[in-house]
């Protein structure tokens, strides 16, 4: 598996890398972990002529808190260190079990978050999660900076709302409000290096310890041409109480929101009741870690 | 165009010209000579490649030479010390964890991975480990207990 020829860069300052990414556009693609793109120059999937490598860029491998409010994840921080970081565990629980879920060791240490969403692929881990958690990705170029919401972000399989001279350069997140717990279940046929059949990721916040339901929010990867928030499940749970048959319920709304595949994976009947099944799941275990929220 | 590199490989500096598109797995065994870290499939997914990046396990193949600049890498090669093999590469042979072969490399340097973060790790914790490591001969079981062994023989030779 041999890679083609091109051009290499390798800035060391965001602007450098800015600039390089305005002279060079199409022709140029991004190499975070490159655990995606080097596959799809091996099998002639992508062909650049010149690649800018971001991994000596200073910042951008950093998971910074932003006081009680929310946090900071730069585009090249790994899986591996989302899912080993105690407050990413703690507050953005979703996020890290996917993360802790994608591909294998190796994988991790390499992969990075902003390659992952910048990917849009439908069965990707960290996008549902960052979806439940109303995630900000910040869009640079040389001239202009924006913020778009990960729900606005994914088009269609492997499009995205990026251009082609922009860099992600942060994913940002508010602390969800207090008695919110997360979850994150991945389906394959197999435990690791397995591209997922269906993901659901929840997050349920509470009144309070034994309150109704203040707020949720799901979304399914796998399921359709991009991941999907299941509003009309989320709005459904909305000031009920918590319990088994409303969960139940919210699993048969969603099914209804999505348009799986039958494919090598898995068939659309099978997808169906795995979503049924699996919203269900990951609202108990969103309910669970809710309900021993601390401070 | 080449550009010429500097790199720590098992424990020895290496300043090398190569070629942008030219991968780690390359540079270690057709420049370096380093046959022991595997060719399997080139895309990440049999774990044949693997080599410890600063610290970290990581796939050869998937790593530009270019983006090892700078870095430590440590290779099979690179475990055994005066002679004497390093305790998972004994486990491995003594456990008979190893058939064709192929995989071992890659096996033992995700265990020590493993180990050097997490001396005493759980059965789970140690599949999780080679989750990304493929072995089409032994069915893995003897390799998890290669590592079991292992880990309780650094632990003694720590503690004595
Ligand atoms: C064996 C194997 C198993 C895998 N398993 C999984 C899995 O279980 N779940 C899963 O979700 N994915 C999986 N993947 C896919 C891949 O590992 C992930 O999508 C990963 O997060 C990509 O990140 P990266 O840093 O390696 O991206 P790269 O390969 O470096 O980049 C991916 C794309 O994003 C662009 N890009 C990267 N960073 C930026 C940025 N900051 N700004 C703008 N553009 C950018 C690149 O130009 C490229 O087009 C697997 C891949 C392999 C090889
Ligand atoms: S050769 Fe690198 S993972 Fe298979
Ligand atoms: S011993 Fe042959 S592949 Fe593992």
């Amino acid at each position: 598996m041999l890679l083609p020829k091109f051009e290499y860069h390798e800035p060391t300052t965001l602007e450098e890398a800015l600039h390089l990414l305005s002279e060079l556009g199409g022709n140029a693609k991004v190499l975070a972990g490159g655990t995606d793109l080097l596959v799809r120059m091996k099998l002639n999937i992508d062909k650049p002529t010149h690649v800018i490598s971001i991994a000596r860029i200073p910042g951008l491998d950093a998971i910074v808190p932003r006081d009680k409010h929310g946090v900071t994840v730069g585009a090249g921080v790994s899986a591996a260190a989302l899912s080993r970081h105690e407050l990413m565990m703690d507050r953005f629980t979703p996020l890290a079990l996917a993360a802790g879920r994608l591909g294998a060791p190796m994988i991790r240490n390499r992969a990075t978050i902003g390659g992952n969403l910048v990917n849009g692929r439908p069965a990707a881990d960290l996008s549902p999660a960052c979806m439940v958690l109303n995630a900000k990705v910040k869009l640079k170029s040389a001239t202009a900076e924006k913020e778009v919401s990960v729900n606005e972000f994914f088009r269609g399989p492997g499009d995205t709302a990026i251009e082609p001279n922009e860099l992600m350069v942060s994913i940002n997140v508010e602390t969800p409000a207090p008695w919110s717990g997360g979850s994150y279940i991945k389906l394959g046929a197999r435990k690791t290096l397995e591209i997922s059949m269906v993901n659901v990721a929840a997050l349920l916040t509470l009144k309070s310890a034994d309150g109704p339901i203040a707020d949720a929010r799901i979304a399914f990867g796998a399921v359709a041409p991009t991941p999907v928030r299941a509003y009309g499940a989320e709005e459904f749970l909305v000031g009920k109480e918590p319990s088994d048959e409303v969960f139940q319920q919210a699993g048969e709304i969603g099914v209804g929101l999505c348009s799986p595949i039958t494919d090598h994976r898995g068939t659309m009947e099978y997808r169906c009741m795995m979503i049924e099944v699996l919203t269900k799941r990951a609202l108990k275990q969103a309910l669970e870690r809710a309900k021993s929220w601390k401070p | 165009m080449k550009s010429i590199i500097q790199l720590v490989v098992n424990g020895e500096s290496v300043e090398i010209a190569v070629e942008p598109n030219r991968t780690l797995l390359q540079l270690l065994r057709e420049d370096l000579g380093l046959t022991g870290t595997k060719h399997g499939c080139g895309l990440g997914d049999c774990g044949a490649c693997t080599v410890i990046l600063d610290g970290s396990p990581v796939n050869a193949c998937l790593v530009l030479a270019v983006q090892a600049r700078g870095r430590q890498v440590l290779t099979i090669e690179g475990l055994a010390e005066n002679g004497n093999l390093h305790p998972i590469q004994k486990a491995f042979v003594d456990k008979g964890a190893i058939q064709c072969g192929f995989c071992t490399p890659g096996m033992i340097l995700s265990a020590k991975a493993l180990l050097d973060t997490n001396p005493k790790p759980s059965e789970t914790e140690i599949r999780t480990a080679i989750s990304g490591n493929l072995c089409r001969c032994t069915g893995y079981q003897k390799i998890v207990e290669a590592v079991q062994e292992a880990a309780e023989v650094i632990q003694s030779t720590e503690v004595s």
